[in-house]
């Protein structure tokens, strides 16, 4: 590529870290780079799903296929996801789909025998492969003190004498096929907001004004100062960009009071997961894999296969 | 009605807080603010002694009466209605007919008969080869047969004094047939019966009942509308003339008597004469023969006089004078009639001639009484035209049920029983020799009320020539595609006259609807307005007994007419009393009287349900106990105060109290419309006034089971809210508790109904939060693709995935093992060779497929063996019958694979073997299907669009569905928008929010403040409005999106089962053009108006090859010399005219088959269509 070059070198600082949960800062780069990272973190990012159900015996209210939907929607831990084949890609098994290296076999047998109801949850299910396992939710420590509520995800319940066998093909995949695959629950971004208060102005008013210009907006991003009885920002991110404070502040006939701004190159992310990845391990991820399609890019540069891939985009990027 | 209650002993009070004037006005504007708790504030304040007093009043405060109306449809269930009719039918009148027809006599032998004792009807039950077994509906529904109960009777016989024997016989617990049995009625085994043994005899707790189950199919006889009759009708005929008509209907006789003006003479008109009848004439006939005594029983203004005197004068110019004229005169107009005995004119005048007016002993006088006071009332209408009735008026109107319906039916067939039986045992006795002793009560056919009855019902035809009734349609199939559709039906009115009348009177919204009929659900088209749906609290009342009321009237001061001149019949110091259309007498205190009958009412001394009407126009008391009328029920209110106090809210909560107990210590009465014309209805507690006499109970009870399941219906445009009620019916959800152990021919489920967030009163009420139909989407209003016009929806590719709009289809598929005369269907193994293994692979080793199995499309789901030839004579061995294979296949959309859900066996009437599979199919939404909301907004999904490329708000909330704003200007759906920042307001502070019917007065509907206030808690903005970016780019999106969770409901039209396409196909057999319709895979017709298009754009080689080429072409030969079509020898190739008998002038053309079939056909009628060729 020639020209002059728009390299830039993000920086991102991570502000909390949990298992599901990650927020971070990522700044010194514009919104393609971000909504990229966004799209692959939803759709991209390849995990394991339930994707095949052999049903032997199912004598529950629920039919076959419901069941099949709901056993695929339970997601299952995919550390090893990344490292795994596609069955389409596979050639150990000849693309049936069923070898250890792009499957993983579930089983589960339930049947009720006492008149209590029995919850068949996603314990139930019985892993060939214990990397790959039904995310637990019960040690989050959450809070839950019931027993009861951690019996993992409910797949069907069953009276006294209906049975539940069946045999589950686990494959991977990826959030486009199915939202199944999608590793992320919550990928979203947002604009830093920029604040300034025209401190001049706002000494002009009196306490009720400026008391009525931090409630104007409906969440709390100002405050009042107990000493100083100043106007300040306390969270400037939970702005929503409502524009009710400008609006308020217009409405005063005070325009300029105050003026928020979006800063263009900096984004604050918000990534919680299902559980299938560490949400860390998620943007880890979602960086790998935006890697590999620039990469396929870049090594497919004039070839007919960047065609046939990325159509326009190739031919693009080769500078065409 | 203000002297109405002098009487009542709490008035008292009133008068107190009336004289104090000043502390009035001041309690009545800020009493409602802290009548929260009296007491408290009683204590806490330690009020003066007065106020003390005063506040422990009965004071305006607004009660909240809301709790009656789950209490109300506790102890009436939603279709009360049909089960009273069918109850009072079933307890009380089936003994009246069966009393009225109760001896059936031999002609021949006077002593040869059989009397019915007692009727009433059995437990259901079911015989199965002479056993009789309890029988539940479910069993009828998947059994295919009748629900009904035996219905029996206690007969005396006497089978005459050939056997020496003339003492009466008895027999007990005769079954003379079956009726069948209304579900839930009191008849029924459902009745009184909870939920948990519901649930054991396989019933959804939340049906209502109300309708059949004949023949395994639901059917519900809808409630038919009809002119009241006995009633005086006073209307304008086809000619414009001034008309008083009355049905009169009663046990014996139905006749309709009309009283015309014609060119300022009056006539009768009765079926029983040839021609009209001069008025005066008729008159003289009755006994009447002065002039004068008629004209003084009209009244004594003149104006009366000088409208009958063309009539008197009339009478003069024909010289009647006397009775014996005035029959002769009517003798010679009088139809013979051809059976049955014949009176006479004055028979005719006896019995048919306002036959609810009964003669007795010859004395005429009540009916000329009668006809005077029909003319009066003409002559009112004429006077001043306002005093014409109106015929859409629902107070003229009554409403007919399943029980009349029924009765009517019962007793044609239980006559016809009788008549039958009657010539069966003539025939017998006419019979010289006897093999066997003769003994009538072996010859009643139960087969005939039976089979009448449960013909009736499945077909819905009413054809009854005993009572000239002959009406199609009365019976529908419920249908179940979804709750609520089931519950419509129930409701449902059908009308009676005919739909193409251009008028617009009757489909107009009347007044008197109100509270009633249901203002918005009706069905849009033909039968527009037509068809009516009862409101939540309306009940349709049943018949009562007269006699006890008009003992009371005399009681209360009525003086009977016989004891009155005819000068006193229209004095104007009193009032007439009438009750069901017949004149009992007069009343010099016409309020005084009919408060006297409401306070016995309230008190319980009389039924609920008569209703007292004072019309002071007509100067007339109305009392009507008849069947058929609608009424609701309402709070009492002294002078404004209501009488339902907090206490009595209070023991209702607790328990104490139910609603027949508001009913019985006169709290609430039941008023009909007529009625509701004599009181002043405040909405609410705090709008009464000292002129108040009732109370709304919850103004939401005008709308009905359907549009009670809009939120904010008060919000949109009224239209709107009657397309939700015809679309609410179509909805996929949960149908019943019992769903999945239904085999009903088609059932739509969604996998996953949600309860709305926003929900109203009704829908808790009505238990469509327990049996829902549709999910609460996040819906964002934008522009979004460019597939969102006309109302298209863009749907989020994530959000299916996950189970939005899934849905499952059943359909059922039956098949039968055929008895025939010698021989009889055999199952049969499917073949297992290589070629048809892929056919019948899920087919198990007797020829059914096994449930559980993928079926698609072209696969066998059945086998069976048919014999050869069905009429094979017994001589022959059963080895020797030859056999062949007979089977079915699954004809579904191609690609998709369905289940075989269930396989059911059972036997049908003819004890035949039958299969049902039901099939079934998970469908997750696709690109046209249909999806709305609950505001009449319907749409199809545009695109389905990846969920990364959706816009999301930073909170990380992506819409499941988008809609676009041009949605909303035209539609004026404002109630969709305060659904959306309801629901919103909902899901972020978890709890369900309302939006019944004009409920933010009484608080059950949220106001919109009141949300807004909850969103902004909850870091919303207060429109509802949300800062999204961009799925695509990343960057904000330049509006704010109007965002928030709207209930939307997936009906039940789908893309899969309308798509269709064909290149080469099917043909009909006679004309050789493509076949039409879907089901037949039929071709797609350019119409005439597509033609025009070609025809205007002048493709005509396309005009050519559609009409003709893809259609039916067909070579013909033509004699060009005679013009007529010949043909090709097949096997000589020699081309022949077979008229001019050569081959020298033929030529071969083109020509559209059904062109040349049209040429034949014209020719058999002798007719030569001639072709003339001409060179191209």
């Amino acid at each position: 590529m020639e020209g002059a070059s728009y390299q830039r070198f993000p920086k991102v600082k991570i502000r909390e870290l949990k298992d599901d949960y990650a927020k971070f800062e990522l700044r010194e780069t514009d919104a393609s780079v971000a909504n990229a990272l966004r799209r692959v973190m939803i759709a991209e990012v390849p995990t394991i799903a339930i994707d095949l159900v052999e049903i032997e015996v199912n004598s529950s209210v629920l039919n076959d296929e419901f069941i099949a939907h709901r056993l695929g929607l339970i997601p299952l831990t995919s550390e090893r996801a990344m490292s795994m084949r596609f069955s389409r890609d596979c050639d150990a098994c000849d693309g049936d789909g069923q070898c250890e290296f792009c499957s993983v076999e579930f089983h589960l047998r339930a049947k009720c025998i006492n008149d209590q109801t029995l919850d068949v949850t996603s314990k139930d299910l019985y892993s060939s492969d214990h990397t790959v396992v039904p995310v637990d939710f019960s040690d989050t420590s959450s809070g839950f003190e019931n027993p009861e509520d951690q019996r993992g995800i409910t797949i069907v319940k069953l009276r006294k004498g209906q049975e539940l066998r069946l045999r589950a093909i686990a494959r991977k995949g990826i959030g486009k096929d199915h939202a199944k695959w999608s590793p992320a629950a919550t990928v979203t971004f947002m604009y830093e907001p920029e604040i300034h208060i025209n401190e001049e102005m706002m000494e002009t008013l009196s306490l009720e004004e400026k008391t009525s210009v931090v409630e104007s907006s409906p969440t709390k991003v100002f405050g009042i100062n107990p000493h100083t009885q100043q106007v300040e920002v306390v969270d400037p991110e939970a702005y929503t960009y409502d524009d009710e404070v400008l609006k308020k502040v217009e409405a005063m006939g005070k325009p300029g009071l105050v003026e928020i701004y979006a800063k263009e190159d900096s984004f604050i992310f918000t990534v919680e997961s299902t559980g299938a990845v560490k949400a860390s391990q998620l943007v880890l991820n979602a960086i790998e894999v935006l890697k590999q399609k620039l990469d396929a890019v870049r090594l497919s540069e004039d070839t007919v296969e960047a065609d046939d891939q990325f159509g326009e985009l190739g031919a693009h990027m080769r500078g065409g | 009605m203000a002297s109405k209650r002098e009487a009542d002993p709490c008035w008292a009070y009133g008068t107190k807080i009336e004289g104090n004037s000043q502390w009035v006005q001041l309690a009545r504007r800020y009493l409602p603010l802290f009548a929260i708790d009296n007491y408290a504030l009683d204590a806490s304040q330690g009020m003066r002694e007065v106020d003390r007093q005063f506040l422990a009043a009965p004071v305006k405060s607004a009660v909240d009466k809301f709790q009656l109306l789950p209490e109300f449809l506790k102890v009436r269930g939603l279709v009360k209605e049909h089960l009273d009719s069918f109850n009072y039918f079933v307890n009380t009148e089936i003994k009246k007919i069966v009393r009225a027809n109760d001896l059936v006599k031999s002609r021949l032998d006077d002593k040869v008969y059989l009397r019915y004792r007692d009727v009433w009807i059995g437990t259901p039950s079911v015989v199965v080869d002479g056993v009789t077994d309890e029988m539940s509906p479910q069993k009828c529904r998947l059994g295919d047969m009748t629900y009904s109960a035996p219905i029996y009777v206690n007969i005396e016989y006497c089978n005459g004094n050939h056997g020496q024997n003339t003492h009466p016989l008895f027999k007990r617990e005769v079954i003379i047939g079956r009726m069948p049995i209304m579900l839930k009625s009191s008849k029924c085994v459902l009745y009184g019966k909870d939920e948990d043994e519901l649930a054991k005899v396989g019933e959804c707790p939340l049906d209502p009942g109300g309708y059949f189950v004949v023949k395994g199919n639901e059917k519900v006889i809808l409630i038919q509308e009809q002119l009241s009759k006995n009633r005086i009708i006073i209307d304008t005929d086809k000619k414009g003339c001034i008309q008083a008509s009355i049905m009169s209907s009663t046990a014996m006789t139905k006749s309709k008597t009309v009283i015309v003006m014609e060119k300022e003479k009056i006539y009768l008109s009765l079926n029983s004469f040839t021609s009209k009848v001069p008025i005066m004439v008729v008159m003289k006939a009755m006994g009447m023969e002065s002039d004068q005594e008629v004209v003084q029983m009209l009244g004594r203004d003149p104006q009366y006089a000088a409208l009958l005197l063309p009539s008197i004068e009339d009478c003069a110019n024909h010289g009647i004078y006397t009775q014996e004229q005035a029959l002769e005169f009517l003798e010679k107009k009088h139809k013979k009639n051809k059976f049955g005995k014949d009176e006479g004119a004055l028979g005719v005048l006896r019995n048919i001639f306002i036959a609810i007016v009964r003669v007795r002993d010859n004395n005429f006088h009540p009916k000329c009484v009668y006809v005077v006071v029909m003319l009066r009332r003409m002559m009112d209408a004429l006077l001043n035209k306002d005093s014409m009735d109106d015929k859409d008026y629902i107070g003229n109107k009554r409403l007919e049920l399943s029980g009349q319906l029924i009765s009517i039916l019962f007793e044609d067939l239980f006559k016809t029983l009788n008549t039958n039986l009657a010539k069966l045992v003539d025939s017998i006795l006419n019979k010289s020799s006897r093999s066997s002793r003769f003994d009538i009560s072996q010859h009643l056919m139960k087969d005939d009320i039976t089979n009448g009855l449960e013909r009736s019902l499945s077909t819905g035809n009413w054809n009854v020539q005993r009572f000239k009734m002959d009406r199609k349609g009365i019976t529908q199939i419920v249908s179940r595609l979804s709750f609520i559709a089931a519950y419509g039906y129930m409701t449902k009115i059908s009308p009676q006259f005919e739909k193409s009348r251009k008028v617009s009177g009757p489909r107009a919204l009347q007044p008197s609807q109100w509270g009633m009929l249901c203002p918005c659900d009706t069905p849009e088209g033909e039968q527009c307005g037509l068809v009516k749906n009862l409101a939540l609290m309306t009940h349709v009342t049943t018949d009562e007994e007269e006699g006890p009321i008009i003992t009371l009237c005399s009681c209360l001061g009525v003086e009977d007419l016989s004891q009155l001149s005819g000068e006193e019949l229209h004095s104007p110091s009193s009032y007439l009393i009438i009750l069901n259309g017949l004149i009992l007498g007069k009343h010099r205190k016409p309020q005084f009287f009919a408060n006297a009958m409401r306070k016995l009412r309230r008190a319980g001394k009389i039924a609920d349900f008569v209703s007292v009407y004072v019309n002071e126009k007509q100067r007339c008391v109305y009392i009507a106990s008849d069947g058929g009328r609608v009424c609701r029920p309402l709070v009492i209110a002294d002078k404004g105060v209501s009488r339902i106090k907090h206490h009595h809210m209070k023991e209702l909560k607790d328990g104490v109290r139910n609603f027949d107990s508001f009913l019985q210590e006169g709290l609430i009465e039941y008023l009909d419309v007529n009625e509701e014309n004599n009181a002043l209805i405040a909405l609410y507690e705090g709008e009464a006034t000292s002129e108040t006499t009732h109370i709304e109970i919850e103004p939401f009870t005008i709308l009905g089971v359907c549009a009670g399941l809009i939120p904010f219906p008060h919000h949109n445009q009224s239209p709107r809210n009657t397309y939700q009620c015809a679309m609410g019916k179509q909805a996929m959800g949960n149908i019943a508790y019992n769903q999945l152990c239904r085999m009903d021919t088609l059932i739509y489920l969604l996998a996953y109904p949600q309860r709305p967030l926003l929900t109203t009163r009704t829908i808790e009420l009505v238990g469509y939060d327990k049996l829902g139909a549709g999910q609460n989407a996040t819906v964002a209003v934008m522009s979004y693709s460019g597939y969102d016009i006309e109302d298209a929806i863009v749907m989020n590719k994530s959000s299916l995935d996950r189970g939005f709009g899934r849905c499952i289809v059943m359909k059922r598929h039956t098949a039968a093992f055929q008895k025939y005369q010698n021989s009889c269907d055999k199952f049969s193994p499917p073949s297992r060779a290589p070629h048809d293994r892929e056919k019948n692979q899920i087919l198990d080793n007797d020829g059914l497929a096994s449930p559980g199995e993928i079926i698609r499309h072209q696969d066998i789901f059945f086998t069976k063996l048919c014999p050869e030839n069905a009429n094979v004579s017994i001589s022959s061995h059963p080895s020797n019958t030859k056999y062949r294979p007979n089977r079915q296949t699954y004809k579904g959309a191609e690609g998709e694979a369905a289940v075989v859900d269930r396989v059911a066996l059972c036997s049908d009437k003819r004890n035949n073997l039958c299969v049902k599979f039901m099939i079934r199919h998970t469908r997750r939404p696709e690109v046209g299907d249909k999806f709305s909301s609950r505001h009449g907004q319907k749409g199809v999904c545009g695109t389905i669009i990846q969920q990364e490329d959706f816009p999301f708000s930073e909170r990380g909330i992506c819409p499941d569905l988008i809609m676009n704003p041009h949605g909303f200007p035209s539609r004026m759906t404002v109630g969709k928008m305060i659904e959306l920042l309801g629901s919103k307001a909902g899901v972020s502070c978890g709890k369900f929010h309302y939006g019944s019917a004009f409920g933010e007065p009484s608080g059950h509907a949220h106001k919109v403040e009141d949300i807004s206030e909850t969103l902004v808690k909850h870091g919303f903005c207060y429109n509802g409005k949300d800062f999204l970016y961009s799925g695509i780019t990343g960057m904000p999106l330049q509006a704010y999106i109007f965002m928030g969770p709207i209930y939307y409901q997936k009906l039940k039209h789908m893309v899969m089962d309308k798509m269709h396409a064909r290149g080469m196909g099917p043909r009909q057999l006679i004309t050789r053009q493509p076949t039409e319709g879907r089901s037949k895979n039929g071709g797609l017709r350019v119409g005439e108006m597509e033609r025009d298009c070609l025809i205007a754009y002048g493709a005509s080689n396309l005009i050519y090859e559609r009409l003709m080429i893809s259609s039916d072409p067909f070579e013909v030969q033509v004699c060009r010399k005679c013009g007529l079509l010949g043909y090709e020898n097949h096997k000589t190739k020699a081309k022949v005219c077979s008229t001019c008998k050569n081959g020298d002038n033929i030529s071969s053309m083109k020509l559209p088959y059904a062109c040349k079939l049209l040429f034949q056909e014209i020719q058999s009628m002798n007719i030569v269509p001639k072709l003339t060729l001409s060179d191209s």
